[in-house]
């Protein structure tokens, strides 16, 4: 048991006093609890001074309440058992505070979600689960300690990855509010895709028309550092105190240069160029595009004559009359401190080529979406005239074909990348408007016209006889003479087999995620989703924030989005940039390490665990040191310290060892004590209560902010107080809460598992569960599968546990 | 943005890069090899016949590769090569 030294009574404020308030929820709980027996309970339970049910405790009435027991009655610690405290912790951390008493020492008794909403037809057994419920609670309230949040300043400034028109709208914005903006892009040029489209659905308004003003904008705004040609090389720190280092490549070019073009012209090296998608060529030194920003050019020395600093060709200093070319030109590291970054890094195209059966990169007249847009540009290579690359005729009848390297499980990516559908909309509607008499036929799975106009596009192209065919061609076959293409598959609305001839097909290419996502990713440790974006904080309400504090995500960086929806999330995350800057500081959850420094031996765990950087080793001092601004709160290291030097507020040892031994003081060989960690299992679980989803009783949940928090020890405990089966459940791998905590809860169930087998236990006992917040199902069979297994659990197979795991009884 | 390209430019054909015409005077050259070994184009390499100074003199390969960057004309030390753009034929 916990020791008698971590109630000193000052803390809270003389003797322990704890006001137990059990919730109907109108008959949410009251149902299938019964509340009044649970607070009788309650009353018995050590240092409860007050324990009474009520119908609703969280409206005005039930807030009050409490408000007034903690005056009138001198509560030093509240405990309300009613719904999840994903829902309403902070409603009454508000209420503890409002009467004066820390927020810290109020904890929750989630007897809705994860008790009578999921045992709707056994009122006694969920009766007896609440009481449990309500007793880990009250034990685990008795050790809390009051804490104050710590306050960080936040630096004024801001960095954005990223110069598409996603990042192009963040930092205008941040600018236009007033902060100092570094806005970072790899290429030579801001613009990004949409420099690259012709047009923009559903309006048609000319893409490049709306953003060069803007790309303008960027170039000549004074409060934006624009940084082209340049990479983000590495980032330390954490939300409001970033410190940022960008590798600037040389141009070698200086600021001289007027763009007037004279160098080109006698470049005698030349190469397809990328702008173009490969169907111009470019020299060597060259500009990206007309309306480039910064407007300068650049000289790609992967192809240029002068290597080394050995000047082979001359051509170009000749040519210069402002003499602005210098080959000496090096790379430069540029540092600076920001407060908040915004990620829009954008997204790469789908390579069709992966799809031998469509003949991309083998049928010349086989072109994807993107070099059909700058075929249709009057800027492009062919000066806005459709032609065809076999023979550079326009074609007479065109295909499109939809979903090529989306929503396949073979194929390219699982999801819809949300563009498509309406850009061949769109785009067949622009072969329509120049050459009225082309046949085009939309090969497709479903149309998406979801947005706002979308729907009055697509019907106005239905219309114009744009022909629609559901069905994807299985194939697609060259005439070898004539390099005229067939396409053949199955219509599948009508059941017949199609056999159609073009002149060109357009494959409608979907969107991935950057190749090079990883380097940010482990840069800013950030979180991607099984797609390969980046993870917003939640999806629903917050979801243009990172789970690491001060990033923000805007542009497809996050998801496949049109323009419009990247502008939306571009400027959403601005403005949740700016709240940061405005305020100046932020608060930092006091859930953040306790380090004891006697029992430190500097091993250095601690800091191979910390997903955040934020323990260090000082080899020097023998010592590590704590960055609380930078930790995130998971408790890894506390659970990876072997010397007890460190554990997690508000989630002691002490604190969670009194919850494992509540559960387990009676009938312990019946029950499930599961480990949840609060932003997936623990939700997941939540849903499950829900969704109604029922499932036995037996299971007893401890929550924890991460897995990770889960030290074997507790486990340990758990089996030595003679808990029949034991449940580890986090975030799946990949999608931790933490970014990686959640391996180290792999690590060491798997040591647990080994340990158990070595000492000749059933190592099912111990369950290790992956479940997201979606899975209440999931959470669900497992509970009826480890009650399976909790019935068939001998006598003997639970003594024999509790003697290799009573060492584990001694010390908490 | 990795866009594999894979294709001949639509207006490769209308890029006009000027014509070369090389000119080696054979008995002048010393083979000493430095207009081989440093052409960025790789135009030249060593002939098999023997000049009047019993060397090797160099010889093209390729005179279309050549992009009269000059290169080789700076570094003969002999003063045995040059290149010179080809009169246009053709209405080019």
């Amino acid at each position: 048991m916990a020791e008698k030294k971590d109630l000193d009574p000052n803390e809270g404020g003389g003797e322990i006093r704890i006001g137990v308030y059990v919730c109907h929820c109108g008959l949410n709980i009251a149902g299938s609890v019964d509340c009044e027996e649970v607070a009788r309970f309650a009353a018995t339970l050590p240092h409860v001074v007050l324990a009474q049910d009520n119908r609703y405790t969280c409206s005005d009435q039930g807030q009050e309440l409490i408000k007034k027991d903690i005056k009138e009655h001198n509560l030093n610690r509240v405990v309300v058992a009613s719904c999840s405290p994903r829902l309403h912790e902070p409603t009454f951390r508000k209420t503890c505070e409002d009467a004066e008493l820390n927020k810290y020492l109020f904890e929750m008794a989630n007897i809705r979600e994860q008790c009578s909403w999921v045992h709707l037809h056994d009122r006694k057994a969920a009766t007896e689960k609440a009481k449990d419920l309500v007793k880990m609670a009250v034990a685990k309230v008795a050790l809390l300690h009051p804490a104050e949040e710590i306050e960080v300043p936040i630096t004024r400034k801001a960095l954005v990855i990223g110069g598409g028109v996603a990042g192009i709208q963040a930092a205008l914005d941040l600018a236009d509010t007033g902060y100092t903006v570094y806005l970072v892009e790899k290429e030579p040029s801001i613009g990004g895709m949409m420099a690259r489209i012709d047009k923009t659905f559903p309006t048609m308004d000319c893409s490049i028309c709306i953003l060069a003003p803007k790309m303008s904008d960027v170039g000549h705004h004074p409060n934006i550092e624009l940084l082209a040609n340049s990479q983000v090389a590495d980032v330390k720190g954490y939300i409001g105190n970033f410190h940022v280092k960008v590798l600037k490549k040389p141009l070698y070019i200086k600021k001289d240069c007027s763009a007037c073009g004279d160098c080109s012209k006698v470049c005698p090296v030349i190469a397809p160029n990328e702008f173009d998608a490969g169907l111009a060529i470019r020299h060597a030194i060259y500009t990206p595009f007309a309306q480039a920003v910064p407007s300068t050019y650049i000289i790609d020395m992967n192809i240029c004559l002068n290597k080394d600093g050995v000047i082979v060709c001359d051509k170009c200093i000749k040519a210069c009359e402002r003499q602005a070319i210098d080959f000496e030109m090096k790379s430069e590291t540029i540092e600076f401190d920001v407060g908040t970054i915004i990620v829009a890094t954008g997204a790469d195209v789908f390579d069709p080529s992966a799809l031998p059966n469509y003949g991309y990169g083998k049928y010349l007249n086989v072109i994807t979406s993107l070099e059909f847009e700058r075929l249709i540009n009057a800027g492009g290579p062919s000066g806005g005239h459709l032609i065809r690359p076999s023979d550079m005729q326009i074609p007479k009848q065109v295909a499109f074909v939809q979903c090529v390297g989306s929503r396949s499980d073979k194929n390219g990516r699982l999801y819809c990348s949300n563009v498509c559908c309406m850009n061949t909309i769109k785009d067949s509607l622009l072969i329509k408007e120049h050459w009225p008499e082309t046949e085009i036929y939309v090969f497709y799975v479903d149309i998406r016209a979801y947005g706002k106009g979308f729907e009055d596009l697509y019907t106005r192209a239905r219309k114009e006889g744009i022909l629609f065919i559901r069905g994807l061609p299985a194939e697609i076959i060259e005439d070898r003479k004539t390099h005229n293409l067939w396409l053949i598959g199955e219509n599948t609305l009508q059941k017949e087999l199609y056999k159609i001839n073009v002149d060109m097909a357009i494959l409608s290419i979907g969107l991935e995620p950057r190749k090079d996502s990883e380097i940010i990713q482990r840069l800013l440790t950030l979180s991607r989703t099984q797609d390969g974006f980046f993870m917003e904080a939640h999806p629903k309400l917050r979801p243009v924030d990172a789970a690491t504090g001060g990033i923000f995500f805007a542009g497809c960086a996050e998801a496949p989005k049109d323009i419009k929806d990247s502008v939306t999330q571009a400027s959403a995350a601005a403005a949740r940039a700016g709240i940061l800057m405005a305020k100046g500081k932020v608060t930092v959850e006091a859930i953040t390490p306790i380090f004891d420094a006697e029992k430190c031996k500097a091993c250095g765990l601690c800091t191979k665990v910390c997903p955040y950087n934020a323990i260090t080793l000082n080899k020097e001092l023998k010592q590590i040191e704590v960055i609380e601004a930078a930790c995130g709160g998971c408790g890894t290291c506390a659970a990876e310290c072997p010397f007890g030097a460190l554990t997690q507020n508000h989630f002691t040892d002490e604190q969670i060892i009194a919850q494992i031994d509540a559960v387990t003081e009676h009938d312990a060989d019946k029950k499930i004590v599961a480990f949840c960690c609060n932003w997936c299992a623990y939700a997941g679980a939540d849903f499950a209560g829900v969704s109604r989803m029922q499932y036995p009783p037996s299971v007893r949940i401890i929550r924890t902010m991460c897995s990770g928090r889960v030290a074997p020890k507790f486990v340990e405990r758990a089996f030595a107080r003679g808990a029949a089966t034991v449940l580890v459940a986090g975030c799946h791998p990949g999608d931790c809460h933490y970014i990686n905590a959640n391996y180290q809860t792999q690590k060491r169930v798997e040591r647990l598992w080994k340990k158990m087998e070595q000492q000749g236990l059933n190592k099912e006992r111990l369950q290790l569960l992956w479940a997201s917040a979606a899975e209440g199902e999931r959470f669900a069979s497992k509970i009826h599968e480890m009650q399976a297994l909790v019935e068939k659990v001998t006598r003997e197979e639970i003594e024999n546990a509790k003697k290799v795991f009573e060492k584990g009884l001694g010390g908490s | 943005m990795p866009v594999r390209l894979w294709r001949t430019p639509l207006d490769s054909e209308k890029v006009k890069l000027p014509k070369a015409e090389i000119h080696i005077i054979k008995d002048q050259c010393k083979g000493c090899g430095f207009c081989i070994q440093f052409c960025p184009k790789k135009v030249l390499e060593e002939s098999e016949e023997i000049n009047v100074r019993g060397v090797h003199p160099p010889k093209i390969v390729d005179e279309d590769k050549c992009i009269i960057c000059g290169f080789c004309t700076a570094v003969c030390p002999d003063f045995a090569i040059f290149v010179i753009e080809k009169p246009c034929k053709d209405g080019c």
